[in-house]
């Protein structure tokens, strides 16, 4: 799904990230499609659609509808759908309606969660070529 | 507060032994529970949550104040869909859709598949569609394939364009609202 084996080799990844831009839409955007990046995506608008990306962090005023697969993505604002990823961190101000299918999750105190949280083991997310269509 | 009070004991004893038992409770699992619990994580996956930490960096220096309101979308991003924003957007990446902005730039490697509308369009790399506004730079980049509506355009020597250029940009807009009022206003005049 996301390329696990660049996640493992640490210092060339950091690198990589560290080189581009990190994509930031801003609270005046309002995107309906698919957003597909191997770098860091920062959403502050509205989005409905697939998010796929390395990193995802959605700010405080964030209103994101669909599935989100990502290393790791943090969210701060409203979501609901599907999240998968490595680590999941949801801050104070977090409203999540959905599912949560992670290896590594903190959730801060505040944060509201309305659905489950799967655990899944890392060799989930490396088999993970096609998200399933039917929420499990 | 009753529903995590215990019915089944006489409020004087229960509450004597909650006050007892509460802060020794309190203070014992609530303090080591998360000790060991965080404590292995960052040896285990040290690699994967250390960059958390770093993506606050790019947030803070993106946003001034809070959450900006303009949008960057880099060359790492694809975007298969409509934008819209009331705001300034720069592409650097790629986007089959059409974009709705008020200042879109379109960056020196950005792909623009369909019709970008806003104030000012700047277009450095390529476009495939249309594009409409008021003022249209094409840079020296800049790959224009699609038609162009315009009010003020300005094209550097370089750029590559294959398509009409209309200086229609106002006068569509105030055709199409002449179109829509006219209708309106004959209506009631041939009613009567």
């Amino acid at each position: 799904m996301f390329a696990l084996p660049r996640a493992k080799s640490g210092k060339p990844s950091a690198r990589d990230r560290a080189g581009p831009v990190p994509s930031c839409l801003g609270t005046a955007l309002t995107v309906t499609g698919r957003l597909d990046s191997d770098g860091e995506v920062h959403i502050h608008g509205t989005v409905s659609g697939r998010i796929s990306a390395d990193s995802i962090v959605l700010g405080a005023t964030c209103i994101v509808e669909g599935d989100m697969v990502a290393r790791q993505i943090r969210v701060g604002g409203r979501f609901s759908g599907r999240i998968f990823a490595l680590d999941v961190t949801l801050d104070a101000s977090a409203h999540v309606e959905g599912k949560i299918f992670h290896h590594n999750v903190t959730v801060a105190r505040g944060a509201q969660i309305i659905g489950r949280m799967p655990w899944r083991p890392l060799n989930y997310f490396d088999s993970l070529e096609q998200l399933p269509e039917i929420q499990p | 507060m009753t529903i995590f009070q215990r019915t089944d004991r006489t409020p004087d004893k229960s509450a004597e032994a909650d006050n007892a038992a509460k802060p020794a409770m309190r203070d014992t699992p609530a303090q080591p529970e998360p000790a060991p619990v965080i404590a292995p994580r960052p040896q285990s996956y040290a690699q994967p949550i250390a960059p958390v930490s770093t993506t606050a960096k790019p947030q803070s220096s993106t946003s001034s104040q809070g959450a900006p309101m303009s949008s960057v979308i880099s060359k790492a991003l694809k975007i298969t869909g409509q934008l819209e924003s009331s705001e300034d957007i720069q592409i650097d990446g790629q986007i089959d859709g059409d974009v709705r902005g008020v200042h879109v730039k379109i960056g020196n490697n950005a792909k623009v598949k369909g019709t970008v509308y806003g104030e000012e369009v700047e277009v450095a790399g390529t476009v495939e569609g249309k594009v409409e506004a008021k003022k249209v730079v094409l840079t020296a980049t800049a790959h224009m394939s699609g038609d162009v509506v315009h009010q003020d355009i300005r094209i550097e020597s370089g750029a590559f364009v294959d398509g009409h250029c209309k200086p229609e940009f106002g006068k569509t807009a105030a055709a199409k609202a002449t179109v829509v009022t006219s209708p309106a206003a004959s209506r009631p005049a041939a009613a009567e």
